[in-house]
């Protein structure tokens, strides 16, 4: 019988009442394990590059300056916030924070840049903590390509300390 | 069983069965004489009554010299996912076109032509398919010597698509891209007589984002399940594990019970969104929103107990090759435990309701029929295959994850049409909430993730059916160096079922266009941003993200 099922469905209704949420004018916390935006802990960050060649949507680059200098970026466009570049830093130095509300007209807003100091070695140039950590990377599975040949290495030097990789991107609106 | 099939193939084929390998009970592999592709697949679909899944190309020049031509069948009730091979020369590719005697190859063997150059001779209609219009002539993008970032010269957008001829005594209709009420980029021209369609040409593939390709050129193993979750908005983490149990199925990696059981919780959970989800979207599309609304409140907490588990409500991120990422705690158990025993009784209530709508029924009745013989024909897979009584489920027929250790009914219902589809999906969601009851009861404690402590071998051939929401998902993989895939082919359930759509809208009334393609549920991300201009004084002011912030946050705004 049809009229049954509309009265069931009303009932349906009636007893859910209004579930609407106020947001925006409310927030509410979002839960631990939630994944917004990767912050880098510049601190603790030891340029390994690892977060760079895993980040499938390649939002990381790396760009060496000189010998000593090495720049990260994450660029905040793209990123899915997956959280593999946390996963894979062996340093700890990425948390995936609770920031999800990044409606910004202003790039910069979104992108981080650590200027890494890295130490030098007379045989390659680098050293890392220990043995290396892209072997331990590899080890498990994970691509850890050679960074010279690297698809996110530029190798300019063109830069002056304190100005941008990347020249920012102010969205136009149309009128 | 994979003897007896292969055997029975070498009787009757004798010396075009070139080699044979049985991977194992569930898996076999044959290579055969191109030349008599054609019989050998007529006798494969038509006599020993196998499901024809896809065809997949792949440039195997660098490696062996040759193209490869793979057609994968199913025989659902031995449970075999079954592949014929062709090896065809490095030099100008032609092989048999099967489409005259399986329709349902057709746009796979045009997705040949397009990305790999392999001429599918005698197609009976070898139009463009997946390549834009004004793509030149001669550039095959799945090529391994065509870079990943190359955009080939005499790109050409003054080209214009051919349709066919409109048959005569008939109105072509355009219907879609984003149609008010199938917001979703692809384009039906409906050829119309009075309030009837008569036929119907597809054009789609706007949105091909190439991940295939960027899969064996750019990403890594465990860079493409982040990137295949995003196939679909729906069925993202069916897609991200597929593409897991491919490459693991290839390399032979074993992935531990815990996380097994993690993985079949995490689909089913996927299914429980979606089911309500679409029943939703259904009512919507006949015009009935209260219920509509309704279904989509009953769903909501199950996307919060998503996010609880994940950390997202949609993209879970849970595969990675070997394993998955999240765990379950106790209290996450009993949550999901709570969250399911209100969803069931709410779903209850939606079910007695609408299993006896007149309305509903009415509008679904006979509309966008899908029949036994139209699905072996077209290669129609899940629901839609279930609501016209065909049984088929790829999680009973090829068990992964842990389907083969939890106990499951397999929903099918006999109307063929769309109040068939409602139906099968309404009852489904009892079936899912059973199977992640049971899974909590079994599952072990123990690793997430797979020890994996040398490079996965190259040049193993991987693949796997997986049932997702809509239906079976496909996916095949070719192992490679460089820790990435050198071929990977995903195929989705809506690959094939809308290669149906012509049959089941022929001869239907125009208004019934929008629920019959219904089951295709329309997803879309967009990012708002805001500028306000004055209208008096036409100052106009950008805000900040502290300043939009704070303005969402106060109702004066
Ligand atoms: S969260 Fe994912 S997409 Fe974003 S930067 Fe990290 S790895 Fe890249
Ligand atoms: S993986 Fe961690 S330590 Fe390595 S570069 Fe990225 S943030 Fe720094």
């Amino acid at each position: 019988m049809s009229i049954l099922s509309k009265l069931k469905e009303t009932a349906i209704c009636l007893n859910a009442g209004r579930v609407t949420m106020p947001y925006p004018f409310e927030s509410k916390p979002v839960p631990e394990r939630f994944r917004g935006r990767p912050i880098w802990d510049h601190v603790k960050c030891i340029g390994c590059a690892g977060c760079a060649n895993n980040c499938p949507s390649r939002e990381i680059l790396i760009n060496d300056i000189c010998q000593e200098i090495r720049i990260l970026h994450y660029l905040g466009r793209r990123c899915t916030y997956c959280g593999r570049c946390a996963d894979v830093c062996p340093e700890d130095a990425i948390t995936m924070s609770h920031e999800f509300e990044n409606g910004t007209n202003k790039i910069t807003d979104l992108q981080q840049r650590l200027e890494l100091f890295m130490s030098t070695c007379q045989r390659c140039g680098r050293c890392f903590k220990g043995q290396s950590p892209l072997e331990a990377l590899k080890m498990k599975g994970y691509r850890a390509d050679d960074l010279a040949n690297d698809r996110w290495v530029f190798k300019s030097t063109a830069y002056l300390p304190g100005q941008p990789i990347l020249e920012d991107l102010t969205i136009e609106l149309e009128g | 069983m994979v003897s007896k099939k292969l055997q029975q193939l070498k009787d009757k084929f004798g010396s075009a069965i070139q080699q044979a390998d049985v991977v194992n009970d569930m898996r076999l592999l044959v290579y055969i004489d191109p030349a008599s592709v054609k019989p050998i697949c007529q006798y494969i679909f038509r006599d020993m009554d196998a499901r024809y899944v896809i065809s997949i190309g792949s440039d195997d020049r660098p490696y062996s010299g040759k193209f490869l031509v793979f057609h994968q069948f199913a025989f659902d009730k031995e449970k075999i996912l079954f592949s014929i091979i062709c090896q065809l020369p490095g030099e100008n590719p032609r092989i048999d076109s099967i489409s005259g005697i399986i329709p349902a190859a057709n746009w796979a063997e045009r997705e040949l032509k397009d990305l790999l150059g392999i001429e599918p001779v005698g197609h009976p209609y070898p139009k463009r398919l997946v390549l834009p219009d004004a793509w030149p002539d001669g550039h095959h993008p799945l090529r391994k010597d065509f870079a990943w970032n190359k955009i080939p010269e005499g790109y050409d957008e003054e080209r214009e698509f051919d349709f066919d001829e409109t048959p005569p005594g008939c109105t072509a209709v355009p219907f879609g891209p984003f149609h008010p009420t199938l917001d979703e980029p692809e384009h039906f021209r409906l050829y119309v007589d009075g309030e009837f369609v008569r036929g119907c040409e597809y054009r789609g593939f706007m949105v091909h984002r190439g991940i295939e390709k960027l899969s064996e050129s750019v990403l890594g193993y465990n860079d493409v399940p982040m990137m295949a979750e995003r196939i679909c908005g729906i069925c993202g983490c069916v897609h991200s594990l597929a593409f897991c149990q491919a490459v693991e199925n290839g390399a032979g990696v074993i992935v531990p019970p815990r996380a097994e059981f993690i993985r079949t919780i995490m689909l089913e959970i996927e299914r429980l969104h979606s089911h309500p989800m679409w029943v939703g979207l259904a009512c919507h599309l006949v015009g009935f929103d209260t219920l509509f609304m309704q279904a989509w409140r009953i769903r909501e907490p199950i996307m919060w107990l998503a996010e609880k588990i994940t950390g997202n409500r949609k993209t879970y991120g849970l595969g990675i090759i070997g394993g998955v990422r999240w765990d379950f705690t106790p209290e996450l158990i009993a949550e999901t435990r709570a969250v399911l025993d209100k969803l069931e009784s709410e779903w209850r209530q939606v079910v007695a309701a609408v299993s006896k709508d007149k309305n509903i029924m009415a509008r679904t009745s006979g509309v966008g029929m899908a029949d036994k013989a139209l699905c072996k024909e077209m290669g129609l897979v899940g629901p839609v295959a279930r609501g016209g009584g065909v049984d088929i489920d790829a999680r009973r027929d090829h068990p992964y994850a842990a389907y083969d250790r939890v106990d499951f009914k397999v929903i099918t219902h006999n109307t063929a049409d769309v109040w068939g589809r409602v139906v099968v999906r309404m009852l489904e969601v009892f079936e899912s909430i059973n199977i992640i009851r049971q899974c909590f009861d079994k599952m072990p404690q123990g690793p997430l993730v797979a020890d994996i402590t040398t490079e996965l071998p190259a040049g193993r051939v991987g693949y796997t059916s997986i049932e997702a929401p809509r239906g079976e998902s496909h996916h095949f993989a070719i192992t490679g160096d460089d820790n990435r895939p050198r071929r990977w082919r995903a195929r989705a359930p809506t690959y094939q079922n809308l290669q149906g759509i012509p049959a089941m809208i022929k001869d239907q009334r125009i208004a019934d266009m929008q629920i019959s393609l219904g089951g295709i549920d329309p997803c879309m991300s967009c990012t708002d941003r805001m500028e306000t201009i004055d209208i008096r004084t036409g100052a106009r002011k950008s805000w900040t993200k502290a300043e939009l912030l704070s303005l969402s946050r106060s109702r004066k705004g």
